[in-house]
């Protein structure tokens, strides 16, 4: 079929870019590898080959059951894949080297890698036992080893950046689903991961919340220090922040890239059909 | 025989006060047993090590469905012959707290199942190790919810106390058994027992109430 010869076409492209553009300046924070994810029969993901530049923002759209989520829960370790690597900023994630060979990583390197990964869920998950400002420095105290006030300090600055310091000392429950997440963005922040995972941010939040959390993820994105993973089904969203878009289908990034040339001129008819189901495309061709 | 007012204030009162603390120190001794002992146990049946959860799944089996009185002659009368011979008190405990361990640990596991998995995936994704997840992630969520249950088993455990003067430990009806056999009146040392089980029991079932309440403030 044509979408096979497009998939390659798009491949071979996305390399001389990223040949031009980035490949000099600095190497892949993450880079996955021949990464395959089974679930008993179902193959979520097949081979995937996909980086991730420091600093750089990458939204990955694509249908329902593709492999998005699955593809961040890898890297977060939530997930072990079934082949493949991950390298996070040149340190295999699922993998040790002992004498040259990849064996398997025990508990204690994955600690060490996932360090530089943070995520923020669709559902929040904030600790509800908690209240918000203990939510934002129990792990910075108990992880980081940061004294009370350093780690303090830390979290104030933070709910300060997503508007809720007045909510310091008030618990989950008593707040709305777009603030819980703004929370929720605020406790992965204040670990200073290098990568950042978006799965959906949005997706659980009533209509008038979700603009106020999509503010506060792009002010995060234009300071431009972590890179960013997006997970998202908000096109305009991910055309406005990101760098670059990956569309994702049937476990394998079907095509990439600028995100002014992946939505106005989508090449596979599989994109094509995808985004003619958001009404993007006329403010997009002028 | 009518009520005797003199006798039951002037001794069977002080007699029995005298035991009271035993069957109070062994209550919350046995339930510190089955609290540590259940933990352990709900720990060992989540272990990916097959032979360890099969081991605590077969005994948490055995122990709840055979009598604890059973249990209790077996660790006061048949460890001795194997050079283990502990006291009333301390028999009396660990037969209890054992006992009802198995119970616990059911209420522990239902307690940890019912903490939602993105506890657990928020917890790793800030990176907290194994047992920090456990100490200040899932524990805490765990328990709130099966406090009144625990409460109940303190309760249960309170009453069942009596079972252990079978094995020699004069606690509260033991002794009013005793008053009974050397006066040759039963109606006042036990109706005493009675009304003070009532009021211990009654009394814990209310503190736990306030517990439960605060704990669920707390939370909102
Ligand atoms: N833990 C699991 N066990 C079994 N199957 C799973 C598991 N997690 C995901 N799957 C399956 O893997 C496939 C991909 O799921 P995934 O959540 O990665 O998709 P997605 O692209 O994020 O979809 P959505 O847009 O609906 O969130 C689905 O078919 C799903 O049923
Ligand atoms: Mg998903």
């Amino acid at each position: 079929m044509s979408a096979e010869e497009t998939q390659t076409a798009t491949l071979e492209k996305e390399e001389e870019t990223q040949g031009t553009e980035k490949k000099e300046e600095a190497l892949p924070i993450v880079r996955y590898r021949k990464v395959s994810k089974s679930f008993g029969e179902n193959q979520v993901l097949k081979e995937v080959d996909f980086d991730l530049m420091p600093g750089e923002r990458v939204a990955i759209i694509g249908p329902s059951g593709s492999g998005k989520t699955t593809l961040a829960r890898l890297l977060m370790t939530l997930e072990k894949p079934t082949s493949g690597t991950i390298e996070v900023d040149g340190r295999q994630l699922w993998h040790k080297e002992v004498k040259g060979k990849l064996v398997e990583a025990n508990e204690k390197h994955l600690h060490e890698v996932r360090g530089d990964i943070g995520m923020v869920f669709q559902h929040f998950n904030l600790f509800p036992h908690m209240t918000i400002l203990r939510n934002l420095t129990e792990a910075p105290v108990k992880v980081l080893g940061l004294s009370k006030e350093e780690a303090r300090e830390r979290a104030m600055g933070m709910l300060e950046k997503v508007g809720l310091t007045d909510k310091a000392k008030a618990y989950p429950a008593n707040l709305s689903g777009g603030q819980q997440q703004r929370v929720a963005i605020a406790r992965a922040l204040v670990m200073r991961p290098k990568v950042m995972l978006f799965d959906e941010p949005t997706s659980a939040l009533d209509p008038e919340t979700v603009g106020e959390v999509l503010d506060v993820i792009k002010e995060i994105a234009a300071e431009g220090e972590m890179a960013m993973m997006l997970i998202t089904h908000e096109m305009s969203f991910a055309r406005d922040v990101s760098d670059r878009v990956a569309f994702f289908d049937e476990g394998c990034i079907q095509e990439q890239g600028p995100p002014s040339k992946l939505f106005v001129q989508p090449e596979s008819e599989r994109l094509q059909s995808f985004l003619s189901r958001f009404n993007l495309g006329e403010e997009n061709s002028q | 025989m009518a009520w005797d007012w003199e006798f039951t204030i002037n001794e069977v009162l002080p007699q029995l006060m005298e035991v009271v603390y035993i069957t109070i120190s062994a209550t919350l001794v046995a339930y510190l047993v089955a609290m540590v002992w259940g933990l352990v146990l709900a720990f060992a049946r989540r272990s990916q090590f097959r032979p360890l959860s099969v081991a605590a799944y077969w005994f948490v089996q055995f122990i709840r469905t055979t009598p604890p009185l059973v249990q209790l002659f077996f660790i006061f009368y048949v460890l001795p012959r194997y050079g283990i011979a502990l006291t009333p008190f301390v028999a009396g405990v660990l037969g209890l707290g054992i006992h009802y361990s198995t119970f616990l640990s059911e209420v522990y596991r239902a307690g940890i199942e019912s903490v939602p998995k993105g506890q657990w995936e928020a917890a790793t994704a800030l990176n907290f190790s194994p047992v920090q997840k456990w100490k200040t992630i899932i524990l805490p969520q765990a328990i709130r919810p099966v406090i009144p249950v625990m409460g109940n088993y303190l309760i249960v455990m309170f009453k069942e106390t009596p079972i252990l003067s079978a094995i020699t430990l004069v606690e509260l009806l033991g002794k009013a058994q005793i008053i009974g056999s050397e006066t040759f009146r039963y109606v006042e040392p036990i109706t005493l027992v009675g009304i003070f089980f009532l009021i211990m029991s009654y009394g814990a079932s209310l503190l736990f109430q306030r517990l439960e309440m605060r704990l669920d403030l707390s939370k909102k």
